[in-house]
C-alpha cells in the first residue's frame, strides 16, 4: 500500500469519524450541572449597567450622609472632660506605671515647703474637699530629712492626707496656722522606702 | 442598552470565552452549546482513544465538569476551548489507561458510520471497505502515543500546532510521531492485505 492510498483511507476513516456525535444524555447532566452552580452563586448577577449606577447612587448618598453626620458630631460642644491630675513637674526618666503609683524621677530645684503650704491655703476654702484642684500642678520640693540620702533611680509617688503639724517630722517648718490644718500631700519615696521629697496638693 | 434588552443573542452567536462565562454564571444553555459545539471531539477522541463507550461517556462528561470547576484554568490567549478541552480529555484518558492496563479495544463496529456512496464498481467497494476495515484495525494496534497523533491530524484533521498544544509537545514531535505512525499502518495494511490476497487464492 502506497501512501497516498494510505492518505486516501486515513481521509475515509476520517470522514466515518466526524460522523460520530457525542451523546445527547450528557447535555441534560451537563445543563443540571450548570445550574445547580445557580444556587451557590447565589442571585443572579444584575445584567443592565443603569442597575448598577443606581446601585452605586445610592452607596454615594449613604457614604456622602455618613461624612456629614460624622462632621457634625466632632463640631457638637464637648460637654465634659476627664479631669485628670497633671504630672508632677519632673525630670526625664524612666517611667514605670503600677496600680497605685508611678515612679518618676524628681527634680531637685525646691522651695520652703512653707511657701507651698500657704500658697495652697486660700484654695482651700473655695474648693469642695475631694475634688481635684490646679494647686496639684505644682513642683515637689525636696524634704530636709533626705538630705544626704543617695539619690534615687527611681521614685515612687505616695498621697497621703495628713496634718499641717505631720510635716514636722519630715523637717519643714509648718506656719502655725496651719499646723492644724488636714492637706493631701504627695511624697516621692525612693526604692529605699525613703522620702525624698514631698508635694501639697490641697 | 436597549438594543441588549430588546435582543437576546443566541447561545450560536455566542463565542466560547462568552459562553463560558455564561455557563460559570449558572446558565445550563451555555454549557450544552459549548457541548454541541466541542463535546463531538472531545466523545471522538476518548472513543477512539479507549475503544469503549461508556469510558468515552465518562471522561466527556468529567471534560466539560472540568469547565464548570476549573475556572482559572483556561486561558483564551493561550489556546482555543477545543484544544484546552481535548487536553483534559488526554490527560484523564492516559490516568485511566495507566490503571487499566488490559487495552479496552472493542471498539463498537456499529457506533461507525456507514461509507459514503461512491461511483466505485461493487469489487472496488469491497477492496476499499476492507482496506477501511484494515486501517481501522491497524490503529487499534498503535502504541496509544502513536494512535492519538493520527486520530487528531489525520481523522479530526487538526493542525500540527493544535495537536502540538493538546500533547504538550513541540511541533516537530508531533510530525515525526505521525510520519512513525503511518509507516507502522502501511506496514501492518501490507501484510495484511498480502494475508486476504493468500486467502483468496
Amino acid at each position: 500500500m502506497t501512501d497516498k492510498q494510505l492518505d486516501e483511507v486515513l481521509e475515509e476513516l476520517g470522514r466515518e469519524h466526524r460522523a460520530i456525535d457525542a451523546p445527547d444524555s450528557l447535555q441534560r447532566v451537563l445543563y443540571a450541572a450548570a445550574e445547580s452552580r445557580k444556587s451557590a452563586i447565589g442571585k443572579p448577577r444584575m445584567q443592565f449597567p443603569w442597575a448598577w449606577a443606581a446601585v452605586a447612587f445610592l452607596l454615594a448618598v449613604v457614604m456622602v450622609a455618613g461624612a456629614i453626620w460624622r462632621s457634625l458630631q466632632t463640631h457638637q460642644p464637648q460637654t465634659e472632660q476627664a479631669h485628670s491630675l497633671p504630672a508632677p513637674k519632673v525630670s526625664s526618666g524612666p517611667l514605670h506605671s503600677s496600680p497605685v503609683t508611678a515612679r518618676q524621677s524628681v527634680e531637685p530645684k525646691a522651695e520652703p515647703v512653707r511657701e507651698a503650704v500657704k500658697a495652697r491655703a486660700p484654695l482651700r476654702h473655695s474648693s469642695p474637699p475631694d475634688a481635684p484642684t490646679s494647686s496639684s500642678l505644682d513642683a515637689f520640693v525636696p524634704l530636709p530629712a533626705s538630705e544626704g540620702l543617695p539619690t534615687a533611680a527611681e521614685l515612687s509617688i505616695v498621697r497621703i492626707r495628713l496634718r499641717g503639724s505631720d510635716l514636722q517630722q519630715y523637717g519643714l517648718q509648718t506656719p502655725a496656722d496651719a499646723l492644724a490644718q488636714t492637706m493631701l500631700a504627695e511624697f516621692a519615696v525612693g526604692e529605699d522606702g525613703l522620702p525624698r521629697a514631698i508635694r501639697i496638693v490641697r | 442598552m436597549f438594543e441588549r434588552l430588546r435582543r437576546k443573542p443566541l447561545e450560536s452567536e455566542l463565542t466560547d470565552e462568552e459562553l463560558h462565562r455564561s455557563a460559570l454564571a449558572g446558565r445550563g444553555e451555555a454549557i450544552a452549546a459549548l457541548y454541541k459545539r466541542h463535546g463531538g471531539l472531545v466523545y471522538r477522541f476518548t472513543l477512539r482513544m479507549s475503544g469503549n463507550a461508556s469510558i468515552a461517556e465518562e471522561i466527556t462528561q468529567e471534560v466539560f465538569l472540568a469547565l464548570l470547576t476549573q475556572i482559572d484554568q483556561f486561558d483564551a490567549a493561550r489556546g482555543s476551548l477545543s484544544t484546552w478541552l481535548c487536553g483534559i480529555a488526554r490527560r484523564k484518558l492516559w490516568k485511566h489507561l495507566e490503571h487499566s492496563k488490559d487495552a479496552l479495544f472493542d471498539f463498537d463496529e456499529h457506533t461507525a458510520a456507514e461509507l459514503p456512496c461512491t461511483n466505485d464498481g461493487p469489487a472496488e467497494l469491497l477492496l476499499r471497505q476492507e482496506a477501511v476495515f484494515a486501517v481501522r484495525a491497524g490503529m487499534d494496534e498503535l502504541p496509544p502515543l502513536l494512535r492519538e497523533v493520527v486520530i487528531l491530524c489525520a481523522l479530526e484533521e487538526m493542525s500540527y500546532e493544535q495537536v502540538a498544544r493538546i500533547l504538550a509537545v513541540p511541533v516537530g514531535t508531533v510530525r515525526s510521531r505521525l510520519h512513525r505512525a503511518k509507516a507502522r499502518l502501511a506496514g501492518l495494511l501490507r501484510t495484511e492485505m498480502a494475508d486476504t490476497e493468500g486467502e483468496r487464492r
